[in-house]
């Protein structure tokens, strides 16, 4: 069903004549620019447009009727004849592993280095691409100190849900909530004991076993923060309502699957304000209050055993 | 033989065959298929007479997955991809646009309806035993497809960022972090830091939307051509199981699409001698 | 291991010739069965989204909950002291692992242990049972296996979903409840008790009235008022210092100050002692 029935498509064209080479069309059409450029630019470049296709398109139409006004053709330039070749020689090299042992031969070269290229242009774009998406979570961890409040805020041995922003710039993401706990002085300093609510199960929000004195909140706006504190009238301790952890008022783990006790932030006393620090990791505490005593560890992630066999499972932590 | 004159039937049908040949030509060697060849090799390939509605199962799976990429792609059209706006263009696409509270409300769905399809899916190639030789490589990557649609699910819990996103994420990825040795490190990655921060929501949208439905859709092709390949089976329990061994020469090859399955003259599945070995 | 090679592959081959001889064209028959099932599969995602939209409210609290849920939570706070987390519900059979690994040595079991040995297992299901038989009736170990898991996870996922943890605002507007149901509705020095127990963390180890948390060992407290029969000064005693009478596990509650102490007390006497009335019940109007 094929209607160009005179065409055999695997043979070339037949026998339609074939123009000879000329690069009078290359005038022509360069002419036919000229024309138009120069409607736009200048009146010289028209003219000068206006000839170049007068001249190459009289000379073009006289080369392509020359068929019909019966002039013969010129005849078209010979290839150059082929050198002849020295006798012995091959027309391409030599083949890999004919004739004397060729130490290098080309296709490895090719291969290798195809290979090798191809290996740098992806180290190239995915090292920094990797980079980009590896490295930040461990460089630029941390926060500034935050300020949550005067020391007189804090009454004495009654913990305060205290909610703040522990990194103003990265805004209320980064909202967090600290139970803090007012201990007195301990040696002429001020005794605090500031639990993160963070549960070291696996991170859920601990609540506090006891009676938040929710018509006592006060906000107060900093320059850069907003830090709420609510007191609470008694506080036996802090559960966690995921799966059931339970711990003490000061942090250890009373009861379910936590692994160690409620992480702490570190604090200072500047001009009478508490600031807290960054927070650090608890196995557990002896005593109460301003005299306990409290096994400190680098911060550790929810679940990770800071101590006992198990620590040995996560011996490195990234930077916090 | 004289060439008659082709008729108006036959002009017609190479007219509408003009575009699928102008594709097969142009997408073929001699010898082997196209474009057109290979559709038509995938409608028209022989299965076993006695599938059951059982067989539908994986692509009900196939169809959910369809229906939660297109929602997702309208849905990613007017969703926020940041904190401070993530969970109002939510609201938004609920409340404000045109069938919004539809497209969520399928897509929130579609999730839940995939991954019990899944499961009923993988749970029914396990009872016909379709993981045996030669089916061992597509269960294994239907395996991947399981986990890696339960990570999209959770990976999507994120993006409206609301209370239950938010812990349910805090949770899993500490879930992860617990593993031994690099947990802590890959977890850290996941969440862009120590703890959920401001990079974490544009992370898990990047997972949940290009690198796993990518990995998802790679899988499911290599899925679904292992199956086009190796061919489905046949319920085991079906008389006239394809692959068993009926005593006597094999049957004469049949034409016509659909015709009643030989039943060698017996009523029931061979039992003893030969039936164990296959 | 030859011959059984040489088996599967007579199994193959025998398979490919049947078909060829016996199959089906793919369209239209399965294809039709499968247009089928996936249009269903797309209605049913269509009506799940209707209902959702048109049986819930457009609020944040439980109360604006429909058949399929809220259509909203609340925005995120990750300061939050009053939300109790949740996975998505197919995850729920991984939540209730957790909540079974209380052990704190265990507890890497429950997170990835299992679940990894679980996905392990399944990828190695077909190196596993290499026998070439497919029949239900004659794989009992496999059937065994696929029913036991399907019961697990059934079980594990539905006690995910109907584990409850008190949440002190979840628990308070039971009192109204209790207090109809005890029969202390007109003691509001009783009524305030139970509002205190509610909130301070009781119940994240007793139960009440079916409500709370029994998954440390705590006894039950609906009737406490009739069973231990400690009167109001008793269970003040008791609350403000357990050690005192034997109990170090749970906390000393003294911090309520002596107020709150007698509503409380007031209310756990009345468990059980107020409807029906008895002796022991503590008269309204402030005892």
């Amino acid at each position: 069903m094929n209607p160009r029935h005179d065409v055999d498509p695997h043979e070339g064209q037949g026998t339609s004549h074939e123009p000879t080479p000329t690069i009078w069309p290359v005038g022509f059409a360069v002419g036919i620019a000229c024309i138009f450029v120069g409607l736009i630019i200048s009146k010289v470049v028209l003219v000068v447009g206006a000839v170049l296709t007068a001249i190459f398109g009289f000379l073009w139409i006289r080369d392509a009727t020359r068929p019909f006004r019966g002039e013969e053709a010129p005849a078209e330039a010979e290839p150059p004849p082929a050198r002849p070749r020295p006798p012995g020689t091959r027309a391409t090299g030599p083949d890999p592993g004919e004739g004397e042992v060729v130490r290098f031969p080309r296709s490895k070269f090719l291969e290798a280095t195809t290979l090798g290229l191809g290996g740098l242009i992806g180290v190239i774009v995915t090292a920094p691409v990797l980079g980009f998406t590896i490295l930040p979570p461990f460089i630029k961890q941390g926060h500034p100190k935050v300020d949550v409040g005067a020391i007189e805020d804090f009454p004495e041995n009654k913990y305060v849900i205290a909610t703040f922003m522990l990194k103003p710039a990265d805004g209320e993401v980064s909202r967090r909530t600290a139970y803090i706990r007012n201990n007195g002085f301990l040696d002429q300093s001020p005794s605090f004991t500031i639990l993160s609510n963070r549960c070291v199960h696996l991170g859920c929000p601990v609540q506090v076993n006891g009676l938040p004195l929710a018509e006592e909140t006060k906000t107060e706006k900093t320059a850069t923060n907003t830090v709420t504190r609510i007191p609470t009238a008694a506080a036996a301790g802090f559960g966690c309502p995921c799966h059931g952890g339970q711990y003490d008022t000061e942090g250890n783990r009373t009861a379910g699957p936590p692994v160690r006790a409620l992480d702490r932030y570190k604090f200072e006393i500047v001009d009478g304000r508490l600031l807290l620090g960054n927070t650090f990791s608890v196995s557990e505490v002896d005593g109460t209050g301003a005299d306990a005593k409290i096994h400190t560890y680098p911060l550790a992630g929810p679940g990770q055993h800071v101590d006992g066999p198990e620590a040995w499972l996560y011996p490195v932590q990234p930077p916090r | 033989m004289a060439k008659q004159k082709p008729s108006r039937l036959d002009q017609l049908v190479y007219l509408l065959m003009y575009p699928l040949n102008w594709l097969e030509e142009r997408s073929s060697i001699p010898g082997r298929s196209g474009l057109v060849g290979g559709v038509k090799y995938f409608l028209f390939r022989k299965v076993p007479s006695d599938i059951s509605w059982g067989h539908t199962l994986g692509s009900a799976a196939l169809t959910a997955f369809i229906v939660q990429a297109v929602t997702g792609v309208i849905l990613a059209m007017y969703y926020k991809p940041d904190p401070n706006s993530a969970y109002e263009s939510i609201r938004n696409i609920t409340d404000n646009l045109w069938a919004g509270w539809l497209v969520r409300g399928m897509h929130k769905w579609g999730a839940s309806v995939f991954i019990i399809l899944l499961f009923l899916h993988m749970g029914r190639v396990f009872l016909y035993g379709a993981y045996k030789y030669p089916r061992e490589l597509n269960w294994i990557v239907g395996v991947l497809i399981l986990v890696l649609g339960m990570l999209e699910g959770f990976f999507g819990y994120l993006l409206p960022w609301d209370q239950t996103a938010y812990w349910a994420t805090v949770v899993g990825v500490n879930l992860q972090a617990t593993g031994p040795f690099v947990g802590p490190f890959l977890g850290d990655v996941l969440r862009g830091g120590a703890e959920i921060g401001p990079d974490t929501l544009a992370r898990f949208y990047s997972l949940h939307m290009l690198v796993l439905p990518g990995a998802l859709i790679a899988l499911i092709l290599l899925h679904l051509w292992l199956v086009v390949r190796i061919g489905v089976s046949s319920p085991p329990w079906s008389p006239d199981e394809f692959g068993r061994p009926q005593p006597g020469p094999p049957p004469a090859p049949r034409k016509g699409l659909v015709e009643p399955a030989p039943r060698n003259g017996r009523l029931v599945a061979p039992v003893g001698r030969g039936a164990r070995r296959r | 291991m030859n011959r059984r090679l040489e088996e599967r592959r007579a199994y193959y081959a025998r398979y490919k010739r049947d078909v060829k001889s016996r199959g089906k064209s793919f369209f239209p028959v399965a294809m039709f069965h499968d247009t089928v099932m996936s249009l269903l599969v797309v209605c049913l995602i269509v009506a799940l989204a209707v209902i959702w939209k048109y049986t819930a409210s457009e609020g944040t609290t439980d109360a604006d909950s429909g058949w399929l849920g809220k259509l909203y939570d609340e925005k995120s706070d990750p300061g939050t002291t009053n939300f109790v987390p949740r996975p998505d519900w197919y995850f729920y059979f991984l939540f209730y692992l957790l909540r079974i690994f209380k052990w704190p040595d265990s507890v890497i079991l429950g997170t990835v242990g299992i679940p990894t040995i679980a996905v392990l297992l399944l990828i190695a299901l077909p190196f596993i049972d290499v026998s070439p038989e497919r029949r239900p009736l004659r794989r009992p170990v496999a059937m065994t296996a696929a029913i036991l898991t399907i019961i697990t996870m059934g079980v594990l996922t539905y006690k995910g979903a109907t584990a409850k943890e008190p949440l002190a605002a979840e628990n308070l507007v039971l009192v109204p409840k209790w207090a109809a149901k005890q029969g202390f509705a007109d003691n509001q020095t009783a009524v305030d008790g139970a509002k205190i127990f509610a909130q301070v963390g009781c119940m994240n180890c007793h139960t009440y009235e079916g409500a709370g948390s029994s998954n440390l060992g705590a006894p039950d407290l609906t009737t406490i008022g009739k069973t231990s029969n400690r009167g109001v000064a008793g269970f003040v005693d008791y609350v403000s210092d357990p050690s005192k009478f034997g109990n170090n596990v749970m906390p000393q509650f003294r911090d309520l100050g002596a107020d709150n102490l007698r509503k409380l007390g007031t209310f756990l006497q009345s468990s059980g002692t107020c409807s029906p009335k008895t002796d022991t019940c503590p008269a309204a109007g402030g005892q």
